[in-house]
Order: structure tokens, then C-alpha cells, then sequence
């Protein structure tokens, strides 16, 4: 980035929070607040161990040094301004989760286009949200677009607030699946006597109450609503897709789903002698596959993160740090909906040493070699990106 | 004073009982009040053998028995090793632990009379009322919910109570009855150890100085190999070795029973302070803060039984079948 094109965009940064009010998070002067300037140099410097009262009112903050990127911190502190996290005191932090379009399994970023390594990120916060809305409950969340690859989300129920490292990473491990091998660690076990046998026998039953127990026995029920309709010869085909299902297995199975489907709906794992749990562990291998939720382990178990701010803009990107309504999320396209207005009724010049293609707005910009007149925000988009320098009007 | 004072001492009641009757820690100290034996009992059983209960079948009276919990919290912040206010808040809470259940499970009348502790008043007692619930009408509940975020709080270590595993739905968490108890001792635990180790004055400690020492020799007395010529790390059980590691690790820390286990361990084998903090590296700092109060191996370190009971057993191997304390182990790969 050039020193022209810096200056371009710290100048156009500045206009943008002249124009935008950027509402502030909960317990603001408890915060720890940083930034990362416009700099020539081609090291990223965070300027961090801010309090509050050293930023001052963030707007006059904002338009005055222009930052390229701002950030706060998850963390809560009795000294937000202090050098080391000792001398901060750390009271609480929010509960945050990163989903970021670069880690996510089936994501080749090398290949993918933006649009669409954003849109499969969505998908992953979809279920994400489903952990953190119907298994955790959560009532006081934040669901922020970053700005670029990926989305954030915010917990601040008080219940969340105080949990320490080690508590966080069993959240992850939650939402990602990890630790889940055995399908037994889902079970109950009964050890029933008699019933003409010698010895007595060990009776699994997931525990469907929630959790990944649930998941797994949904998807068992889905399977033995789908078999039962079948006559025996299709119902026995259909389970034999099943890897590890014969056809004798996948024959009491099917029995066992037409004669004793209370049993295996109510996830008795010996419904069908060692099959049911056959299927079930094949069934728990695609839950975590399926339901999982690939966040950024490290960002939700740091108490002490700092996170972008909402409002703020992403310089990387020229896009806005974007909350998103919960109700609006489904209609949300960041590549629409994350375009600050300051950016879209100009055109500009910039200069793009190869031929590109940019989605924004609903549209495929087409940006040729050299110099070229294009919309401010494909212009801001590209030079954030490093893609292209500003050329002189 | 009564006696749910003297079964559960660490209940706000019972601490209010001990404001109220206006009891004097120092004179109380000074006269060789029965409390003060009594006090030297439970710190010394607890750090001995895991319970504070009494050793013989001669009862003190219930005031006796609530006056000792506070000189044993002297006791212990005076008393001279490593892990010492773990142990002791971790006993206290599995005696509490067994006393509650007794008295849930058999409504039994507790022995020194009065009406049997029930569930609700303990949850009320830790300000758990709100967070943990029964299924409808059962007047028996088999299992419980317990909000996520207090589970996570209190979950003991292990892999039963990996969060993953369980049924969580809206923000509740299924545990059976059993597991709800699990989570109650750690709640003692917690509110024992809540201000341990105290500043103690000079005025009280100095008169207690002969019973701090009465605790500290009956530590030092233990049946396990006490000498060794050499520290091999290359040698240590694979519990140690894994404990070693973990402590080495920014990424991992240790629990506190496994910062005990190594640090009690390394102990045994001479090393002072200094050399353990070397051996393992600075990462971690309450093992440097362990390490530093340690005292050529005064306070035992755990058997194997313990160390499967705080679910640090790591990894045992073959030769871990043939013996039953990790130093053992160590004595046994040193030949």
C-alpha cells in the first residue's frame, strides 16, 4: 500500500465515522481498547492497554485518528489502561466465539471466491447458533459480521461471564463435538438380570435429553420412520447402505424397527442386538460432521481477546464491522448489507497491477489491468485489500 | 451452637452462631480449650487421612466441634506444606459430603440430634436454589438440572463430567441425583478454601506453635521409599512424567491435586524449591508458589489410590499393576 492510497483510505475512514454514530458495547470504561493505525510501515503495530478514559468519547476518537482497525476486549477489568494483565485485574469477560471462512473444513481459500467462502461461513454460524440458542440457552448475544472472512458472536449472559480457561474449552469442545469417539459416552447403562440369561446383560440407552445423545437418536428416528413405511426386501436394502450393516444385521433391524420401534425411538441401544448400536455410532460420526461447529478454539477459551468493534470499519476489507439483527440474519449478505453507505455514490480511480473480479453490492465487477474508474467501494475494497493502489483523479 | 452447626461449621449459620456467642479466638487459644485438640485433629486427619471425622468414638460437644473448624483454619494456613490448604478444604469437603448424603438419603437423625439436613436447605446454603432444579411433582427426584453455567463451575475433573457427553438443553444440564452430590462437595470445598491460607497474628499463631509442629511431624511419618540418590526424570511413573509435561506446557496447567501430586513428589525425592522450579521450567506459577514452600519433603506425597481418587492417575503401565504408590514406582526403575 502505497502512501497515496493510505492516505486515501484513512482520509475516507475518517469521513465514514464523521457520518456513522458507533454504538458502544456494554461496561465500556472497563475495557481494555487498542487499534492499529494507518501506518507506511509494512508491520501491523497494535496500539493496546487502553482504557476507556484514554480513548476518550470513541467518536471524537474515531474521526481524530482514523484507525485502520479497532478493536475491545472480551475481558472486564478493574484497570482496563494497565500494562500486564496482572496489573488489569480481570473481573469477567463476555463469552466469544470467531467463525473464520479460512478454517473451515471444504474451504480452499486459494480457490473459493469471497462470496462464497462467506457464505459457507454463514452456514456454520447457523449452527453454531442452533448450540448456542437451544442446547446452552443463551439470552444475551451479539451476532456481529467481522468485516472479513467470518462472523463473531457475543455472550454476555451473567451466567458465562466468570468461567475461567479450562470452563470455556469444554464450550468448544461442545459446539465442535471434540472428545466424542464412542457412542457409549452418550449412554446409560442398566445392567439387567435374569430374562433366562446366566449372566446379566449391560442395557445402553442414549440419553436423549439435549445434547449430542439427542442428535444422535434424531437421526435414528428419522432413519427407522423411513424404514418401517418399506416393505421388508426395501427396508432391508435401505439399512444395508449402512457400512458394516449385512444383510442379517440390517434383518433385525428391520424387525426391530417394525416390531419394537418404542425401544429404538426412546434410544435403546440394544433394540437390535449390537446393530442399533452400530448405527448409532455411524449416526454419532455424522453428527459431528453434520452438526458440528467449527469455531476458533483460541479466541473463545482468551479471556483476555481483544475482538473488533462492532460499527468500526475492517480495513483489510473497507467493509463495516456489521451487528446483525437476529431476525435479519437470514436475509443478511455481508457483501451487500456490510457496505458502508459512506462508499457508494462516488466513483473513483485505482490502479490494479492484474485484471480482477469483485462481488459487491448484488454485482460482479469486472476491474481491468491498469487504471480504471470503478465504485468507491470496489476501489476501497480493493486497495484495503492490497489489491490495488489509488491512482490520481 | 447446635448440631447442624457442628456437622456443617462452614454454613453461614454456624458462623454466626460463633459471632454471636461472642467467642474470643485468642482466649479461647490461650486456655487450651478442648476446640484447640479438636482443631489439631481435623487438620492433621484431613491432611493424613482425607476425612476430618473424629478418630475415636468419644464425641465432643457440638460447641467444641463448631469452635474447632475455625482454629483448624488457623491450623492449617500456619502449617509448613505445600498443597496444604487443598487437602484440607478437600477433605472437609468429602466428610461434609458423606454427612449430607447420610443425612438426604436415610432422613436419618444426625447423632447429635436435631432434624435431618435436607437437600433444599444446602442448595439454599451455596445460593444454588435458582440454578438447580427437579423434574415436575416427584417428591423424589432420580435426576436434576443444573444451570450450564454452574455446571461448568463445579464439574469435578474427569470424563464423565465432560461437558460433550452430557444432555444439556436450554441451558440445563441432567444430572442424576448422585452427581448433584459430586457438585455440593464442591461447593464446600470452594467455601472452605475461600480466604485459605489466613494471615495469622502473632498472638494467635506463637501459642499454637507446639501444634502446628504436632501436625507437621505426624506429615513427615509415612511408609513409602524415603531416599534416593539420584532424580531421573527418565524414571518417574507415568503419572509424574505426564504431570511434568503438563506443567511445562503454556498451553496446559496443571489442577490443583495434580500441582500437589508432582510438586509433594518431587519433594520426596529432595528437591528443594529451587531445583524443582528448575526441573519444571517457570510456566507455571503456582507451581513455582508450591515448589517454593517446599520443605525436603515434609508433606507425603499421594499413594496411587489418591491419585486415581483426583483422577491423576495418568497412563499407568505394567509395572504401576505391582506397586501402590508412584514412588514405588520410581525406587523400583531406578535399580
Amino acid at each position: 500500500m502505497n502512501q497515496r492510497t493510505r492516505e486515501y483510505l484513512r482520509g475516507r475512514f475518517g469521513d465514514h465515522y464523521r457520518r456513522v454514530s458507533v454504538e458502544l458495547p456494554p461496561a465500556t470504561d472497563r475495557r481494555e481498547w487498542g487499534y492499529i493505525p494507518f501506518t507506511s510501515s509494512e508491520g501491523t503495530t497494535m496500539v493496546r492497554h487502553k482504557s476507556a478514559f484514554d480513548v476518550g468519547d470513541l467518536g471524537t476518537f474515531l474521526t481524530r485518528e482514523r484507525p485502520r482497525h479497532v478493536y475491545f476486549s472480551a475481558g472486564r477489568y478493574d484497570d482496563p489502561g494497565a500494562r500486564s494483565m496482572n496489573e488489569k485485574g480481570w473481573n469477567e469477560s463476555d463469552l466469544v466465539f470467531d467463525l473464520d471462512a479460512d478454517h473451515l473444513p471444504g474451504v480452499d481459500p486459494e480457490e473459493d471466491s469471497y462470496a462464497s467462502m462467506l457464505a459457507t461461513c454463514k452456514e456454520a454460524l447457523e449452527r453454531l447458533l442452533v448450540f448456542l440458542e437451544e442446547d446452552f440457552g443463551f439470552d444475551d448475544m451479539t451476532v456481529v459480521f467481522s468485516g472479513g472472512r467470518g462472523y463473531h458472536v457475543h455472550v454476555r449472559d451473567e451466567s458465562v461471564r466468570s468461567l475461567d480457561r479450562d470452563q470455556r474449552r469444554e464450550v468448544v469442545d461442545f459446539v465442535r463435538g471434540l472428545g466424542l469417539e464412542d457412542v457409549s459416552q452418550l449412554t446409560t447403562v442398566e445392567t439387567v438380570a435374569g430374562m433366562g440369561l446366566k449372566n446379566p446383560v449391560e442395557k445402553r440407552t442414549l440419553r436423549t435429553d439435549g445434547g449430542w445423545g439427542q442428535r444422535v437418536q434424531s437421526r435414528l428416528v428419522a432413519l427407522a420412520d423411513e424404514v418401517r413405511e418399506m416393505d421388508e426386501e426395501a427396508g432391508v436394502a435401505r439399512l444395508q447402505e449402512f457400512e458394516g450393516i449385512g444383510e442379517k444385521g440390517a434383518t433385525t433391524l428391520y424387525n426391530a424397527v417394525t416390531n419394537n420401534y418404542e425401544q429404538v425411538a426412546a434410544g435403546n441401544l440394544e433394540a437390535a442386538g449390537q446393530y442399533t448400536r452400530k448405527l448409532a455410532q455411524l449416526f454419532l460420526e455424522r453428527a459431528v460432521v453434520e452438526d458440528g461447529a467449527p469455531i476458533d478454539e483460541p479466541v473463545t477459551t482468551d479471556i483476555n481477546r481483544l475482538i473488533r468493534l462492532p460499527g468500526s470499519l475492517h480495513g483489510g476489507s473497507g467493509l463495516a464491522v456489521t451487528r446483525i439483527a437476529r431476525d435479519d440474519l437470514d436475509a443478511f449478505d455481508p457483501l451487500v448489507d456490510a457496505v458502508p453507505e459512506t462508499f457508494v455514490d462516488h466513483d473513483i480511480r485505482v490502479d490494479s497491477p492484474v485484471e480482477r473480479t469483485v462481488e459487491l453490492q448484488g454485482e460482479t465487477h469486472n476491474i481491468p489491468e491498469g487504471i480504471a474508474t470503478v465504485r468507491e467501494c470496489v476501489g476501497v475494497h480493493l486497495m484495503a485489500r492490497g489489491d490495488a493502489e489509488k491512482a490520481s483523479e | 451452637m447446635d448440631a447442624h452447626h457442628a456437622r456443617y461449621p462452614f454454613f453461614e449459620s454456624a458462623r454466626q452462631a460463633v459471632g454471636e456467642a461472642g467467642v474470643d479466638l485468642v482466649t479461647l487459644i490461650r486456655e487450651g480449650h478442648p476446640a484447640v485438640e479438636r482443631g489439631r485433629e481435623r487438620v492433621q486427619r484431613a491432611l493424613v487421612a482425607g476425612t476430618v471425622e473424629q478418630a475415636s468414638d468419644q464425641r465432643v460437644d457440638a460447641r467444641t466441634e463448631v469452635l474447632s473448624y475455625p482454629i483448624a483454619r488457623v491450623l492449617v494456613s500456619l502449617v509448613d506444606a505445600p498443597g496444604a490448604v487443598e487437602k484440607y478444604a478437600a477433605s472437609e469437603a468429602t466428610t461434609a459430603h458423606e454427612r449430607f448424603v447420610e443425612e438426604f438419603e436415610r432422613g436419618r437423625q444426625s447423632t447429635l440430634g436435631g432434624d435431618p439436613l435436607t437437600l433444599d436447605a444446602v442448595l439454599r446454603e451455596f445460593d444454588l436454589a435458582s440454578v438447580v432444579r427437579s423434574d415436575g411433582t416427584d417428591t423424589d427426584p432420580t435426576e436434576y438440572r443444573v444451570a450450564v453455567g454452574t455446571y461448568l463451575d463445579l464439574a469435578p475433573a474427569g470424563d464423565d463430567w465432560r461437558l460433550v457427553t452430557r444432555e444439556l438443553a436450554d441451558g440445563w444440564v441432567t444430572v442424576t441425583r448422585r452427581e448433584l452430590y459430586d457438585l455440593l462437595e464442591r461447593a464446600v470445598e470452594r467455601r472452605v478454601a475461600d480466604g485459605l491460607p489466613l494471615t495469622v497474628p502473632e498472638e494467635i499463631a506463637d501459642p499454637l506453635a507446639a501444634v502446628v509442629s504436632e501436625v507437621e511431624s505426624a506429615l513427615a511419618t509415612a511408609t513409602y521409599p524415603r531416599s534416593f540418590d539420584r532424580v531421573d526424570p527418565g524414571s518417574f511413573p507415568p503419572c509424574m512424567q505426564a504431570l511434568l509435561d503438563r506443567a511445562r506446557s503454556d498451553e496446559e496447567s496443571l489442577s490443583a491435586a495434580g500441582r500437589f501430586a508432582l510438586v509433594s513428589f518431587l519433594g520426596a525425592l529432595g528437591m528443594d524449591g529451587e531445583a524443582a522450579t528448575t526441573l519444571v521450567g517457570s510456566a507455571d506459577e503456582s507451581l513455582a508458589y508450591a515448589a517454593d514452600r517446599l520443605d525436603g519433603g515434609l508433606y507425603p506425597p499421594p499413594s496411587c489410590s489418591t491419585m486415581q481418587a483426583y483422577d491423576v492417575c495418568i497412563d499407568p503401565d505394567d509395572r504401576c499393576a505391582t506397586i501402590d504408590h508412584p514412588l514405588e514406582y520410581y525406587a523400583e526403575a531406578l535399580e
